[in-house]
């Protein structure tokens, strides 16, 4: 794929190639590689990268400008990915913009909230630990493989009310639509998922319960119920957004965990700490980043950028800012509590945040409770996958 | 179901009913009420659903409800005051039935 041509209104001084997502620098060790960004490039430059052409923005206080912005910044056509031309869905709630947004949100928002999910610890304890019960005599196992793709896919399955017998299905067809380097691949993963997530959907339209999907299906805007292409849009999107950003962050904090025994020794001995534990790893080990269209022409720090023009925050590389979080690579669980961007902010702020945080606090608990000491396989490098979602794609630990 | 009323910066207010057991921010989010961001959802993780507990209120109400809540107020947007509190960490009881909060010029 081609750069796309620079504009002739970004100055040439700011404009820095810094191969993030598909460079051997950034594959080697992603995290290091953002939080360097800081000593390399300016707080906002034009990158030239392949995937991630546009400006880019690394400090905390411009994110967050960019994300609370939503009269310069549109999320509209924002995400890349396929569509049929037939059928030109969109990705809801996160390519609406506000004021319709909120309605989208309003739909599932009380079942994410951190009272709605409670109802889901017992079943997301039980699952960690049946995923545990299968390996924890082995001494071994593929971490990626045996917890970090199945705990997120039966939590989708459970939290939609479709099948708990469908998990091993969804997982080949994420796997596929997500990692497959053959497009063509991909592109029959994504062809299932569609066809069975449909089928669900008029299923669900029959059989109504009180799972997401028959919240979707009976979701109002405008007092009028959402339109069947709506329906469809937000129900793939929650397969999209939910599986690989869980999936990732779970195998980078166990990367993690793994090379330090003293960390996990002390993530044990202070159970009652555990959700500021639970945020400071999510500040380390952020996964992903978030992309506008400018709406109209603005001047940030100094840098004038144009309506059209592409900018991205590189959230990683915002959560270590170090004016904001002095020492940004080392993981101290008694920092002081500052907003993370983890999980982006502003309105389109991620509606499965807290899902995700009660998915990994009981992944860390259940996990360290029954196998506080594990290692990496000896002679196992980690390889980091180029894309949009920052995580190895192997994880093969021992203990 | 208990009563809060949410005063906006230029004086404006609303009363609403709020379900007992919802939160503040929730209660000003599902109705449309401007000036609470909440962007978080909760997770004490943003400051901006910063409130002001109004003067007749704030013993019953009290402080921080944790440390926190106490850090993450650091980070609002607006002035912070002794009765200062983020709206999401307010759970709505018949207690409290009446409430009134301010809110502040801006969320950040």
């Amino acid at each position: 794929m081609a750069s796309r041509p620079v504009p002739d209104h970004v100055p040439p001084e700011l404009i820095h190639n810094i191969g993030l997502i598909e460079s051997p620098e950034f594959l080697a060790a992603p995290h290091d590689f953002m939080a360097a960004l800081h000593d390399r490039c300016p707080p906002i430059f034009w990158s030239t990268g392949t995937q991630s052409a546009g400006w880019n923005l690394i400090k905390h206080e411009d994110a967050f400008f960019m994300l609370r912005s939503a009269e310069y910044f549109t999320n509209k056509g924002g995400t890349p990915f396929p569509r049929d031309p037939a059928n030109p869905f969109r990705l809801l709630p996160v390519e609406a913009d506000p004021p319709e947004h909120r309605q989208f949100r309003n739909v599932l928002d009380p079942m994410l909230s951190p009272q709605g999910i409670l109802r889901l610890e017992h079943t997301i304890r039980k699952l960690a630990n049946d995923l545990i019960d299968e390996v924890e005599a082995k001494g071994e196992c593929q971490f990626d493989e045996a917890f970090g793709r199945p705990l997120p896919v039966s939590i989708f399955l459970d939290l939609m009310g479709l099948p708990q017998d469908m998990r091993d299905t969804f997982v080949e067809w994420a796997v596929d639509l997500l990692h497959a380097t053959d497009p063509a691949v991909a592109g029959r993963a994504y062809w299932a998922i569609c066809g069975y997530l449909e089928g669900a959907i008029e299923d669900k339209r029959k059989r109504p319960d009180d799972g997401a999907m028959s919240r979707i299906i009976n979701g109002q805007i405008d007092g009028e119920p959402m339109s069947a292409q709506d329906v469809f849009g937000f129900t793939v999107f929650l397969f999209i957004a939910g599986l690989d950003t869980v999936f990732a962050t779970l195998n980078n904090m166990w990367l993690w965990l793994a090379q330090n025994p003293a960390k996990r020794r002390e993530i044990i001995a202070r159970p009652d700490d555990i959700m500021a534990i639970n945020e400071e790893l999510l500040r380390r080990f952020a996964v992903t980043f978030s992309g506008r269209t400018l709406l109209k022409d603005i001047e940030m720090r100094g840098v004038r950028m144009k309506a059209g023009d592409k900018v991205m925050s590189i959230l990683p590389a915002c959560n270590f800012d170090p004016e904001v979080f002095p020492n940004p690579l080392s993981v101290d669980f008694d920092r002081k509590r500052k907003p993370i961007l983890s999980f982006a902010g502003g309105v389109h702020s991620c509606m499965g945040a807290h899902l995700a945080r009660l998915e990994i606090r009981i992944g860390l608990q259940e996990w360290l409770r029954r196998i506080p000491d594990f290692e990496l396989k000896p002679g196992f490098t980690a390889e980091f996958r180029p894309g949009g979602v920052v995580g190895p794609e192997h994880l093969p630990l021992v203990w | 179901m208990p009563h809060i009323t949410y005063v906006a910066h230029d004086g404006a207010s609303q009363t609403l009913d709020i379900t007992a057991g919802e939160n503040v921010m929730h209660g000003a989010l599902y109705n449309g009420v401007e000036g609470i961001v909440g962007e978080c959802g909760g997770a004490l993780a943003c400051a901006t659903c910063h409130c002001y507990i109004d003067a007749a209120w704030v013993d019953k109400v009290g402080g921080p409800a944790s440390d926190a809540e106490r850090d993450m107020l650091g980070s609002a947007g607006a002035e912070v005051k002794p009765e200062s509190r983020l709206a999401c960490q307010i759970v709505v009881s018949d207690a409290l039935d009446g409430l009134v909060v301010h809110m502040p010029d801006r969320q950040f």
